[in-house]
């Protein structure tokens, strides 16, 4: 358990009743890592992501979150500061002005008083600027979240994530209902902000096309266990095709 | 097959159903011995004809206008009152401030149990309670109002709370927020406008509920009315009436507007 | 743009808060009530009194321990509930006669495409009625009613059918409004007429809603019945009144108790009927 492995999985399975979402599974992930997790629907990213989130716990084996035991990590505000999790819905507060979405990534370290007083007299509003133009939203401040296209929703989102500043982001099919140059944009960014801020990310992609060119390491999962674990640069095209192929109807 | 055909019929069958019920209904009244007064037509008539007639007198006015006050105020005091009771039970109700499940559950039964208890029983039999017990005072129509429209607007705030998507809440949560500010960052905005437009259509059912919260003798405009019709001055009764008409017209224009405005 | 819809909301915000002050103002400054006169010794031995005979201490005649007050109590629970089904009944029955003219949709002839002149006319005068009919609360109706009916249920269902019909109306009548106007279109263009545009395509979508607001409306009237009674239109509440006049409390307390029963019956069928037909 090297210190410089922020996370390690060892030997996890996930069971449901009829199926198993994830058989085995074992890697590595050194701090300010960029991975992309890609598969064909079904090959466990989701239930994978979910758990590293600590939605639930996996039927057999561990994972270690900077040397500690994920399921130890229970205090919700110190898992906060750990990992952050972005979504293919966004999952703002529509009704909520921009401001107060971006602002949500510091409950961690506000007591109920100061949340309140927010709502009313926006708190730390040099950092939401700072942050929202970070993602090119500096004029957005104070509109209704919900009459904000996608794609700037997702930016909205990741705006939050640079408040709350984890250690890990976790990216479930992030651009997943953007278009391909809302997509890019978005997963620029995302990259370029975890290099600049050393975070490690792990993102969920159905086009590995975007997969290669953005991340640094590709980890592929084929019916809940790991296919390969390679640089990106080292995919071969023929790995890929094995990856994706349909099981042959008999 | 079959399953989706007893679906179709089981819509015909309530139908059929609810109609046997009504008839059987109709059966509790006893329509061999006429069911009209005497002089039931001509008094129907009477009463009928002086809709056309109001009493415009200014005594009969300036009454019309002091009793329509009392009753807006018992009205709004007793909602103000709903109002926080309301809030206060239905988050309670909702369970969102619960961690674990147990404690969920019991707090959400027995809350809801609560308000349930609370707007069963008719606010005119909790006015006659209070004055019973209490004697007459404002206080009585007043809490006679908030607790059973409290119990009211506490259920339907801890369903609509509870209706609420879940992922923005998770999403929060993943942020470190703790049960509290979720409450006020992702539920209660979420839930704001409905919230407000339903209280406005309870205000004005409370207004309603004032007027003859004066039958129990409080003062207001119910209590007019009986006054006038005891007299059988008709004139008058319609024309607290008309008052009566107009203030819960008013009310309920200002609450569309309101809730036409906050759609947009 | 932006700035008038804050205004008017800024504005109705002030105004409540004027409106609630004022209120309490008028309450507790000009009617001079107090809450701690409320709880005087005077008033507190009174109220313990008057629950003392709730609950029938000291009192021989013990009335919900008596099995024949419960017999009487049961029927008497029975005629409300017949109440309760007529008033629903009549308001339904009234409100289907009114409600399609009364659907914004239909006079201006969106809904059936076809314009009529009279159906604005008609659409008012309906309209109207819906408000008047649910502005004057249930128990004036009933006083008036009383007057020209003979007691028993039947002025009660009627006076509460009385004030339901315009609710209903109103409620359904948005119903049909907020209906989806494209199947209702395609129907048109098929080559449907008027009544028959509403046969398939209207009354399929709305009738299940119309089913939960009557189910709703239901409840609430269980629930008004019992106010109905005072003024001497039969069931449970007529019965109430005539042992409040004679103290006899401890009835009080078994009519109360059956009402609850009622009540929490009408709930219940409410709530799981809509279950079965979803």
């Amino acid at each position: 358990m090297s210190k410089k492995n922020i996370i390690e999985l060892n030997q996890i399975s996930k069971n449901y009743e009829r199926k198993i979402a994830l058989s085995s599974l074992s890697f590595v992930v050194e701090k300010g890592e960029t991975i992309a997790l890609i598969g064909p629907s079904g090959a466990g990213k989701t239930t994978l992501l979910n758990m590293l989130a600590s939605n639930f716990e996996p039927s057999s084996g561990e994972i270690f979150i900077d040397g500690r035991p994920l399921s130890q990590l229970t205090d919700r505000k110190k898992r906060a500061k750990k990992i952050g999790i972005i979504r293919q819905q966004f999952d703002l507060v529509g009704q909520l002005a921009v401001i107060h979405n971006v602002l949500a990534g510091r409950l961690a370290d506000w007591g109920l008083g100061k949340s309140l007083l927010n709502l009313f007299i926006p708190q730390e509003r040099q950092a939401a600027t700072q942050a929202l133009t970070r993602v090119g939203l500096p004029d957005k401040m104070y509109e209704r979240t919900s009459n904000l296209s996608g794609g700037e929703q997702q930016r909205v989102a990741l705006a939050r994530l640079l408040m709350q500043k984890p250690e890990i982001i976790l990216a479930d099919e992030p651009v997943a209902s953007l278009d391909p140059s809302r997509a890019e944009d978005i997963l620029e960014m995302l990259t370029k902000i975890a290099k600049e801020e050393q975070q490690t990310v792990i993102a969920s992609l159905h086009s590995v096309e975007y997969a290669r060119k953005y991340f640094s390491r590709l980890i592929a999962l084929k019916n809940g266990e790991l296919f390969f674990d390679l640089p990106a640069d080292q995919v071969t095209n023929k790995q890929l095709q094995e990856l994706y192929q349909l099981k042959e109807l008999k | 097959m079959s399953m989706f055909s007893f679906d179709l019929h089981k819509r015909k069958i309530l139908t059929v159903f609810l109609l046997l019920l009504f008839v059987w209904s109709l059966l509790g009244v006893k329509w061999q011995d006429g069911v009209i007064h005497a002089s039931g037509v001509g008094t129907a008539s009477e009463i009928f004809m002086a809709m056309f007639t109001p009493e415009l007198s200014a005594n009969i006015l300036a009454l019309a206008f002091e009793s329509s006050w009392i009753t807006l105020a018992y009205a709004t005091a007793g909602m103000s009152l709903a109002l926080v009771l309301g809030l206060v039970f239905g988050i309670l109700a909702s369970g969102v401030l619960a961690t674990r499940k147990s404690s969920r559950t019991f707090l959400k039964g027995s809350f809801r149990g609560l308000l349930g208890f609370m707007r069963a029983i008719h606010e005119l039999v909790w006015a006659w309670l209070f004055v019973a017990s209490f004697g007459l005072s404002p206080y009585a129509a007043i809490f006679a109002l908030a607790i059973p429209y409290g119990g009211i607007l506490g259920r339907i705030f801890a369903d609509m709370i509870n209706d609420v998507p879940k992922e923005p809440i998770q999403a929060l949560q993943a942020a470190g927020a703790s049960k509290l500010q979720c409450l006020f960052y992702g539920y209660l905005p979420s839930v704001k406008n409905s919230m407000i437009s339903y209280t406005m259509y309870r205000y004005e059912c409370a207004i309603r509920s004032s007027a003859i919260m004066s039958f129990v003798g409080l003062g207001g405009l119910g209590y007019q009315i009986q006054l006038s019709l005891d007299d059988l001055n008709y004139d008058e009764v319609w024309t607290f009436m008309y008052f009566l008409t107009i203030i819960v017209v008013l009310i309920d224009g200002w609450s569309s507007l309101l809730r036409k405005r906050m759609a947009k | 743009m932006k700035k008038r819809k804050f205004n008017f909301m800024w504005f109705s915000f002030y105004a409540f808060l004027l409106l609630i002050g004022a209120s309490w103002y008028f309450v507790i400054g000009v009617e001079k009530a107090s809450l701690t006169e409320l709880f005087s010794n005077e008033n507190m031995e009174y109220a313990s009194k008057f629950f003392k005979g709730l609950l029938g201490v000291g009192e021989e005649e013990i009335a919900f321990l008596n099995q024949e007050s419960w017999s009487d109590a049961f029927t008497l629970s029975i005629e409300t509930l017949q109440m309760s089904i007529m008033a629903i009944g009549f308001s339904t029955i009234v409100m289907f006669l009114t409600v399609i003219p009364a659907a914004r949709n239909v006079a201006d002839g969106s809904m059936t495409l076809s314009k009529k002149w009279y159906r604005w006319f008609v659409f008012g005068l309906i309209r109207i009625s819906y408000i008047f009919s649910r502005a004057i609360p249930e128990l004036v109706w009933a006083m008036i009613v009383i007057f020209i009916f003979k007691p028993g249920i039947l002025p009660g269902a009627i006076a509460l059918a009385l004030h339901n019909f315009g609710i209903l109306g109103k409620l359904c009548a948005e119903v049909i409004e907020d209906t989806d106007s494209r199947p209702i279109r395609n129907l048109a263009s098929s080559g449907a007429n008027p009544a028959q545009i509403l046969m398939y395509g209207v009354f399929p979508t709305v009738l299940p809603k119309f089913l939960t607001y009557i189910l709703y409306r239901w409840e609430v009237i269980m629930r008004t019945t019992i106010v109905v009674g005072f003024v001497g239109a039969g069931g449970l509440g007529q019965q109430f009144k005539l042992s409040m006049s004679f103290f006899h409390y401890t009835e009080i307390t078994l009519l109360l108790i059956c009402y609850l029963i009622l009540v929490f019956i009408a709930d219940y069928i409410s709530e799981k009927s809509r279950y079965f037909v979803k």
